[in-house]
């Protein structure tokens, strides 16, 4: 058994690290309009023949908004599933645009410290890539 | 990617003795992915640091990229807790992160090895010098600088061994012979003909790059 699996989740960690953002993350929860521009200019999106896993809004708000929608009330499990969205499905080269100043690689960082905090992060050394 | 590897723990230890508060920064990019600075490296020499010396207190954080301050949200947070900050990224982000926190001092735990790929899990090459004048293209993909012991871009040498060694070692396989046996395969061996005349070995200075479509924005 990995580091990864021994630990527990602290959700009252999560949901404090929730709070501090939350300004950011109301909005791209409220203000996304879904203009599909932030795809557009998402090399992995269109480097994947459109598919919807790779649209920056689409990762953001199913790993961080779920998050925040449940207030941090998460367990290993759906974890470990989004960590697939934020690391093998970004890169964060910050080349993404969104018109409404939805910053996308930042709540992706953001959601990966989250993961990170409860010791969920990619295990190279076990041959798990994220690329 | 940039490959670099952990500075022996004595070597470690030295650098931060004295100081009794520490953050301990991983990087989420290269480091990480060659297995020297990213959250387990992090968590094992914070626990190592904590085990020579049960009265420290050190904490880790890893931040995605050292390299672009984009990312420095939490370290800009965290840092002037500390009164010391030791840096497990390449020594580019070690410098990044060291010049934005001016009055704490910044300590590298590894030592930037070389720009390479990835053989297999944990095993790396080097590849390339970055010497900003690529030649890959008259070489059948070889990297003549680094991979031949005198860098020369007309090769081979003169010293090549009988089975296709390099002089200087015969476990290493002379470059040029690899070049001019890959250009044979491609049906284009007359490139090793082509004389390069010596070039600018620009890399000694500090180099900026501005991509074209960028130069306006940033001139001034
Ligand atoms: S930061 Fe992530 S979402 Fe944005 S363009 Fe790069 S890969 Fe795509
Ligand atoms: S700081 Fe260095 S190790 Fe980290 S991502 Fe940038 S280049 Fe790679
Ligand atoms: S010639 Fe070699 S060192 Fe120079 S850029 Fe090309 S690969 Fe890198
Ligand atoms: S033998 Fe080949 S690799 Fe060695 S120095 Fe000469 S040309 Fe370079």
């Amino acid at each position: 058994m990995s580091d990864q699996e021994k630990k527990a989740v602290d959700r009252a960690e999560i949901s404090k690290m929730l709070e501090k953002k939350a300004p950011e993350m109301k909005r791209i929860l409220n203000y996304c309009v879904h203009c599909s521009i932030c795809a557009e200019s998402c090399f992995l999106y269109m480097s994947h023949d459109g598919d919807p896993q790779y649209m920056p809004s689409y990762k953001v708000i199913n790993s961080l908004g779920k998050l925040y929608k449940k207030n941090g009330n998460v367990d290993h499990e759906f974890l470990e599933g989004i960590k697939g969205m934020v690391w093998n499905n970004c890169v964060l080269c910050h080349r993404c645009y969104c018109p409404i100043g939805i910053d996308i690689p930042r709540m992706i960082d953001f959601t990966r410290s989250i993961c990170r905090s409860q010791g969920v992060f990619p295990k190279l050394d076990e041959g798990e890539s994220w690329l | 990617m940039i490959i670099a590897e952990r500075k022996p723990f004595e070597e470690i230890k030295e650098m931060v003795k004295g100081y009794k508060n520490i953050l301990n920064v991983g990087c989420g990019g290269c480091t990480s992915i060659c297995l020297a600075g990213g959250q387990k490296e992090v968590n094992q020499l914070n626990a190592e640091l904590k085990k020579e010396n049960p009265e420290l207190n050190i904490d880790s954080l890893v931040i995605e990229r050292q390299c672009n301050y984009d990312f420095f949200v939490d370290l800009d947070e965290k840092a002037p807790k500390y009164d010391a900050i030791l840096s497990m990224a390449c020594g580019a982000g070690v410098q990044f992160v060291a010049e934005r926190y001016t009055s704490i001092p910044v300590f590298p735990a590894l030592n930037t090895v070389f720009c390479g790929v990835d053989r297999n899990v944990g095993w790396f090459e080097e590849n390339c010098r970055t010497c900003g004048e690529c030649v890959l293209g008259d070489t059948a993909g070889i990297c003549p600088v680094t991979r031949c012991a005198k860098g020369i871009f007309n090769g081979p040498c003169g010293g090549t061994r009988i089975d296709g060694s390099c002089e200087v070692d015969p476990d290493t396989p002379c470059a040029w012979t690899e070049i001019f046996n890959r250009l044979t395969e491609q049906g284009r061996v007359d490139k090793i003909t082509e004389v390069k005349p010596p070039r600018l070995w620009q890399n000694q200075v500090r180099r900026t790059l501005i991509q074209e479509d960028y130069k306006a924005r940033y001139a001034e």
